[in-house]
């Protein structure tokens, strides 16, 4: 072949004829008889052009390390997923978590089963936390002064830093949020023992610390009570949003409906049905407070006054003395004396509780708490909480050094103080002058940008952790990924500060569970109290991810006596009467400061899935206003979007949007906490990129921690004097409802007659214990549900189902409308984020939604929660009107949607009466590569053009078909669930086969609460909701009902 | 055949030497008509087309800009997926309606005043279920898979269509209407056709031999309609010389032509009257066979129908009005013809109004709560504005036409007639959005506005239906000439 003098041309241009400058027509030979042109020469050039196009064309895009494992790993089977027990990152209330592995990343978070505190449940901030760990804005490596910099480097210099102050004895402070894992707390105490002037300061961004002064006062321990909802009859809470944000709302929620269950509830008895009681006292309408028997709108000033009056009246039934001379007179009386009935009726079974950041509230609540006797059963004191432990004296002490210059190095873990506090610019400006300020931040953060180091700290699904939420109760956290950046878990920056070398997470959590865990274990797995070795112990716990172990012992040393109580008898002198309400000057407004459910303290500010969840109540995405009574809205003339401007005495004033929300006091402003983070500006560009497309610029909501009022005893987020002033712009909030009754007009008078829609529906207890038409036997034997109609049908019986009909039964009691389903849906099945403009075009994609319903007046509305989803409906409206047959009945009765036949014509979308249908209106972008890891890859990411809606987790019914086929067993009832139902801290979603009659879902439809939206159009729904139940309106306590 | 037709229209009252003005002769006829196919487009015609051709390309760069964003450039939501699209998809197909009715019910009942009107009735036919053709193309999701509308042999699988979807049956029903009343326009065409072809044929003899009048070969049986002087012959000329010679058939004039034409002119009316009826019942079957409270209404077939017409009506008279005025040929399209039209608006006029009434009725006698909702939402809820301009637009306004002054007044006859095209556009609106907006669940209730794109789109299905108008005035006789030398009276 070399011989071959022939030579092939590459391009008009070749050596052959480089002195030819006209390219295009340069004969390929020039007499040269070596090189002429014959027709086989051209052929074969031509041949050999071709061939080598194809053969370039074949090569794929650069391969990267996508290579086979060359040694199986034991246990991983590609296609099939590995799950994890770790415990949840994303707030300090540590849920147990399953994390689902796929091909080595996970890609769904569930709730772990085996957790005492969150059973299998988890909620939307958690679930969404997945997304967090696909983050392209979190830091790659160290940074020194804002320049990349290596861990040796970064190590050395703080080092050295440290060595100088250990000589010096200058003071090191350590700032982090509340800390749950007992290993990082005892490196931080081995890390600041080698300090003379060294402290650890531990805030909560949102903080509780008025409960644990409380308790300090009257317990003499400073701590916070473990909350057993579950045990409680009566729940009396002041302002507390306990199913929402307050502390640990999946624990909370998980108890609180195991009291409010009906049918199937561990306290399904014989007998007649009972419920817990819930009184809700607060001044905006908080996901609690729509879920609330009774609801007082009060200002927040008030909340201490009406405490007191409660507490005299406890008192009183309980004769013991309460001193509460010259207590005003409140128009709330009868009320707080109905509530004082049922509070002293419950006795040990009553909770009152309060989110509020004055001690002498809270002082009042453990004070009735003790009155009734509370204590012990739904107070546990003995077992505490550590999910809140921040102590605002320590971190105004430490404020105050900062101020003077006299902090030589702060560590901040963690906390994102610039962004929290209400000074940020003074704070900031101190902070500046702090010689070594490290941060371990995971993203580039309002105080991490001042930092001289920034020691990024894993995202928790990448690193080893523990955990004691609650005493007793230790969860480890394991990485489920290797990192993603060249990060580093706090510990072991810590230790590596300690003794210069950075050991391995796992040998320190190791070593700390050998040495301070393992002893807690004995007596715990084996009752004769033998302890079993070390290693079997961490294993068991590593592989259930959960142990209970004894309480910790919190005995001062000084008392070593084996069984003395850890809280010393209750003080009742530092409880004191608050005797008259606290109003704000006429013309202001009280402001009313709270944790968004989704954003938290602002943590979760780079989360898209959390921006788009809509808010429980307001229904609101992508932006933070202020909530107004639809009376102080009149009176300010403003409407929703309006901005005002919010001013307060020495605080910078903030502009924000406008929300008219029924239900909250009338000299009240709220403002969400969690906005406005830097960084955010970055969802500017989320949603497609169109020319009408209305693209908001800056950042997401306003920042409100300016307002947060500090006082000698903490933080306070409510209470302060706020004057508001339009400003005369407007700003369009995207809410994803814009009727919020089910009250229609429905006469051609439409003066006379609003006549609800029957599609939420309640019955009362007496009526559900009673033997009337309604109830009883007869509604109990209606046609099994897989039947179809209930009535006689024009429809044929056309969908045999052989062998399963799925359904699913939603107790609409349960449901609090945490929204927690909402996220866990989002992440398993690859929702799109759309953005604002586009939830504002009310083109949000969620799959499922919570629908949120008024009713009553405008001042006091009572509010129901329904989660919408598909229905999956017999006769689907749907299935008829699609041209090309993209949306089938499956003979499972699955309402099936085929994406890759579906043409667009939305005809099923506009004739489905539950509206669930969602359409992809553009290519919802992907090209965020690192965040699209997070897809399920058992859901196909949809394309423009087709339509989308709840498939109810086909993916997982088949994993659990195949997997009992294979064992040769039937499916067993339960064994399917779909992500909301698995997450749902309620318990509200029952999932099954509704053709078996013994199913638990087949059980919940034959159930005389049991109806279905819509029944009577003749759609023949596969979702059956179970109605809310109503206390009975007793003469005491008169109903809201409007 | 043809004088029993004459008969007909006598016995019927209507004396058919007064229907066009002028005494003309056959050959005046032709000379009037084809006045605007021999002379230069006049520049009043130059600006109309201009201005429709700005139009459509301005609903091209719409479409365009649509097909490579996404649907996301309408102003839809998840739960308003209808509004322009299938508001403008209904209101061209009504618009057609009257161009069926004209050619087809009206000759079959010898309403002989038609032969002025239907030849541009038909061809506005024609043109408007373009136009309607063109949205439920565009509004689809993925357009470039609509052929899986078609129920073809496929290799996927068993895949068939969903013959229960009225999605299709609306496909067969625009394709089938199509299909006919293209037929139907063209075999009405053929003998003007043929005479247009033997005038150029005459006109190019003429000049090749630089001779007289001995050029006519006999094959049409009116040789007095050559008027040559208006002829250049060029290239061009030769090549739509050849254009009307394949057009026209090879039709000869002779006595078994025209038979055969008329058997099938009279066959193609009676397979297209049916359609004056189906398409739009079939249409009205989108809405009324879902459940859609305001949608699910057993009124709407021939609601629907009524108002199509209706619609088509005031359409005809819109063009009509101008044209006669612009192309000269005030004789031929006269105040009893526009008197005529005006008494059919003014009967489909009443039905509609009636169906409005009576779907209020209905609600209220019903008890239905939602039912009755969505009717209270569309008389007094946010878009209850649409619904009174559809209500004043379409009943009120043409009550006007009781008047014979207001009949005679052509300018007045034109305003009302554009309101009518206004209100008949909002009539669909209304029904389409009004009802999605509202809908069971009150949580999902959405609103709707228009973006640019879904109103370019709009402008352009006008600016494709006018160029296309346009278009036919210059090249095709606006008149069926054949028909009117029959009702001339002289062929007696």
């Amino acid at each position: 072949m070399s011989e071959n003098p022939k030579r092939y041309w590459m391009s008009p241009v070749s050596d052959v004829e480089r002195d030819s400058r006209d390219g295009a027509t340069v004969p390929i030979a020039n007499g040269d008889p070596d090189f002429v042109t014959t027709r086989r020469s051209f052929l074969k050039a031509a041949g050999f052009t071709f061939a080598g196009a194809v053969a370039a064309s074949c090569s794929r895009a650069p391969a990267t390390s996508a290579i086979p494992y060359a040694q199986q790993p034991e246990g991983v089977v590609p296609g099939r997923p590995l799950l994890y027990a770790s415990t949840c990152g994303a707030c300090e209330a540590r849920c147990g978590l399953l994390v689902t592995t796929r091909d080595g990343r996970p890609i769904k978070i569930e709730g772990n089963p085996d957790h005492p505190l969150s059973g299998g449940a988890t909620c939307a901030v958690g679930q969404a936390s997945l997304l967090g760990l696909y983050d392209s804005l979190r830091l790659k490596g160290p940074l020194r002064r804002g320049q990349q910099s290596t861990w040796p480097d970064v190590d050395m210099e703080i080092a050295a830093t440290l060595e100088r102050l250990r000589q010096e004895g200058g003071a090191v402070r350590l700032l982090s949020p509340t800390i749950t894992s007992p290993t990082t707390a005892a490196l931080i105490a081995d890390f600041l023992g080698g300090f003379k002037n060294a402290q650890h300061i531990t805030y909560d961004p949102i903080s509780a610390s008025a409960v644990l002064e409380a308790h300090a006062l009257t317990h003499g321990r400073r701590l916070l009570p473990q909350f057993r909802f579950d045990q409680a009859d009566v729940i009396v809470s002041f302002d507390a949003d306990f199913l929402g944000t307050w502390i640990s709302p999946v624990q909370f929620t998980r108890g609180y409906t195991s009291r409010r269950r009906i049918d199937g509830g561990a306290r399904q008895a014989q007998g007649a049905p009972t419920m817990s009681y819930h009184v809700q006292i607060e001044s905006r309408l908080s996901l609690t407070g729509s879920n609330a028997d009774r609801r007082l709108r009060v200002a927040p000033g008030e909340l201490g006054h009406l405490a007191t009056h409660l507490a005299v009246r406890v008192a009183e039934r309980a004769g013991i003395p309460f001193a509460a001379d010259g207590l005003a007179a409140s128009s709330m009386e009868p009320a707080i004396e109905a509530i004082a009935d049922r509070l002293w009726t419950a006795r040990a079974r009553g909770l009152v509780i309060s989110s509020s950041q004055d001690v002498s509230v809270q002082l009042l609540c453990n004070f009735m708490n003790r009155t009734i006797g509370a204590y012990g059963t739904t107070l546990d004191v003995e077992r505490p909480s550590y999910q809140r432990l921040g102590d605002d004296r320590d971190l105004a002490g430490l404020r105050a050094e900062l101020s003077r210059g006299e902090v030589a190095a702060l560590f901040v873990a963690g906390v994102n103080p610039v962004y929290d506090l209400p000074d940020a610019t003074a704070l900031a400006g101190d902070l500046r002058r702090v010689p070594l300020l490290v941060s371990t931040a995971e993203r580039p953060d309002e105080t991490a940008s001042l930092a001289t180091f920034v020691c990024p700290a894993h995202h928790y699904l990448e690193s080893w952790d523990d955990t004691e939420a609650v005493s007793g109760v230790v969860s480890l956290t394991q990485p489920v990924i290797a990192p993603l950046g060249d990060t580093r878990a706090l510990i072991e920056s810590l230790s590596a500060w300690t003794t210069g070398t950075a050991q391995p997470a796992l040998d320190l959590i190791r070593g700390h569970w050998e040495r301070a865990i393992h002893p807690r274990s004995a007596g715990t797995s084996d009752p004769a109290g033998v302890a079993e070795p070390f290693q079997t112990f961490w294993d068991r716990t590593l592989e259930r991810g959960v142990a209970d172990i004894a309480p910790r012992d919190e005995r001062p040393a000084s008392a070593p006596s084996s069984r003395a109580p850890a809280v010393r008898p209750f003080d009742q002198s530092a409880v004191l009467a608050i005797l008259r309400p606290d109003a704000p000057p006429s013309g202001s407004f009280a402001l009313v400061l709270y944790p968004n459910i989704g954003m938290l303290d602002g943590r979760h500010g780079h989360n898209a899935w959390l921006h788009e969840l809509p808010d429980p109540v307001t229904k609101v995405t992508w932006d933070n206003y202020a909530s107004f009574s639809p009376t102080a809205a009149r009176q300010l003339g403003v409407e929703d979007g309006d901005v005002v401007r919010i001013g307060a005495d020495g605080a910078q004033p903030i502009e924000l949007p406008a929300f008219v929300q029924p239900g909250q006091h009338d000299a009240t402003v709220a403002i969400a906490l969690g906005y406005g983070r830097a960084g955010t500006d970055r969802f500017a560009s989320v949603g497609p990129p169109w020319f009408e497309a209305r693209r908001q610029t800056g950042l997401v909501g306003v920042n409100a921690a300016a307002l947060v009022t500090t006082t000698e005893a903490g933080r306070r987020y409510s209470g302060r004097t706020v004057t508001v002033a339009t400003v005369g712009r407007t700003r369009q909030l995207a809410s994803t409802q814009i009727h919020h009754s089910l009250a229609v007009q429905t006469t051609f008078a439409p003066s006379i007659s609003q006549e609800p829609r029957p599609i939420v529906q309640e019955v009362t207890l007496g009526e559900l214990s009673g033997t009337s038409a309604t109830g009883g036997a007869a509604a109990t034997s209606a046609a099994p549900p897989e039947s179809g109609l209930r009535e006689e049908s024009l429809w044929p019986a056309d969908h045999p189902y052989p062998e399963h009909r799925w359904g699913m039964a939603v107790d609409l009691n349960a449901c609090t409308g945490c929204s927690a389903c909402v996220i866990a849906c989002q992440a398993e099945n690859n929702i799109p984020v759309v953005g604002q403009d586009e939830v504002r075009r009310k083109r949000e994609m969620h799959w499922i939604r919570i629908d949120r319903y008024y009713s009553g007046t405008d001042a006091e509305p009572e509010v129901v929660h329904q989660p919408m989803l598909c229905q999956h409906c017999g006769h689907a409206p749907c299935e008829t009107v699609c041209p090309v047959l993209a949306t089938t009945h499956s003979d499972e009765g699955l309402n099936q949607q085929v994406y890759n036949r579906c043409v667009g014509t939305r005809y099923c979308a506009n004739n489905c009466p539950y509206k669930v249908r969602r359409f992809n209106w553009f290519d919802y972008p992907h090209e965020d590569r690192l965040q699209n890891l997070v897809f399920n890859p058992n859901v196909t990411v949809r394309s423009r053009g087709v339509m989308e809606k709840c498939t109810f987790c086909v993916q997982r019914i088949e994993e659990v078909k195949i997997e009992a086929r294979r064992l040769g067993q039937p499916v067993a009832d339960g064994a399917v669930k779909t992500a909301c139902q698995q997450v749902c801290p309620a318990e509200a979603i029952v999932f099954g086969d509704l053709r078996d009659p013994n199913s638990r879902v087949a059980t919940l439809a034959r159930s005389r609460r049991a109806f279905r939206v819509l029944e009577d159009l003749g759609t023949d729904p596969g979702v059956h909701y179970l109605k809310i139940v109503r206390h009975d309106p007793a003469a005491a306590d008169e109903r809201r009902r409007g | 055949m043809r004088d029993a037709v004459a008969d007909a229209a006598i016995a019927g009252g209507l004396p058919v030497a007064s229907l066009i003005a002028g005494n003309k002769s056959p050959a005046d006829v032709t000379r009037d008509v084809c006045r605007a196919l021999d002379a230069k487009p006049s520049g009043l015609w130059w600006l109309g087309l201009g201005l429709s051709g700005s139009a459509l390309l301005l609903g091209v760069v719409a479409v365009s800009y649509q097909m490579a964003t996404g649907i996301g450039t309408w102003g839809l939501n998840s739960t308003v997926g209808w509004a322009f699209d299938i508001t403008n998809f209904v209101f061209w197909i009504g618009i057609g309606h009257a161009g069926t009715l004209i050619s087809a019910i009206l000759f079959l009942l010898r309403q002989r005043w038609r032969t002025s009107v239907n030849r541009a009735a038909e061809a506005m036919t024609l043109f408007a279920v373009m136009c309607a053709g063109l949205f439920p193309l565009i509004h689809m999701g993925r357009p470039w898979l609509a052929f899986w509308m078609l129920p073809y042999p496929n290799t996927r699988g068993s895949l068939w269509i969903n013959f229960r979807s009225p999605l299709i049956w609306d496909f067969f029903a625009i394709s089938t209407y199509f299909t006919i009343s293209a037929v139907f326009w063209y075999i009405g065409l053929l003998p003007d056709l043929a005479t247009i072809r033997d005038r150029m044929r005459a006109s190019h003899e003429t000049d090749r031999n630089a001779r007289g009048t001995d050029a006519h070969d006999n094959t049409t049986y009116d040789n007095t309609a050559y008027d040559n002087t208006a002829y250049v012959v060029s290239g061009f000329s030769r090549t739509r010389m050849r254009i009307f010679d394949w057009l026209s058939l090879g039709w000869n004039g002779s006595y078994r032509t025209w038979h055969r034409y008329e058997v099938v002119y009279l066959l193609l009316a009676a397979l297209a009257t049916p359609l004056v009826l189906s398409v739009h019942s079939i249409v009205s079957m989108d809405f009324a066979t879902a459940l859609v409270p305001g949608w699910h209404t057993t009124i709407f077939p021939p609601y629907f129908v009524a108002g199509a017409i209706f619609s088509g009506m005031a359409m005809v008279l819109t063009l009509m009005l101008v044209a006669r005025k612009t192309m000269r040929i005030e004789d031929y399209i006269t105040a009893r013809h526009v008197d005529a039209m005006c008494r059919l608006v003014i009967l489909t006029s009443g039905i509609v109004g009636l169906a409005y009434a009576t779907e209020l009725f209905t609600a209220f006698y019903s008890g239905n709560q939602y039912e009755q909702s969505a009717f209270v939402n569309r008389v007094v809820g946010p878009l209850a504005w649409g619904y009174w301009v559809m209500v004043g637009c379409n009943v009120l306004v043409p009550q006007l036409f009781w008047f014979a002054g207001v009949r005679r007044s052509f300018l007045m006859v034109f305003i009302i007639s554009l309101f009518i095209n206004v209100g008949m556009w909002f009539e669909r609106f209304i029904i389409i959005v009004s009802s999605l907006e509202r809908g069971f669940l009150p949580s999902s209730w959405a609103s709707y506005s228009p973006t640019s794109i879904e109103i370019a789109t709009l402008i352009g299905s006008f600016g494709l239906f006018f160029t296309c108008f346009l278009l036919f005035c210059r090249f095709v006789p606006v008149i069926a000439m054949a028909e009117i030398k029959a009702v001339l009276g002289k062929a007696r």
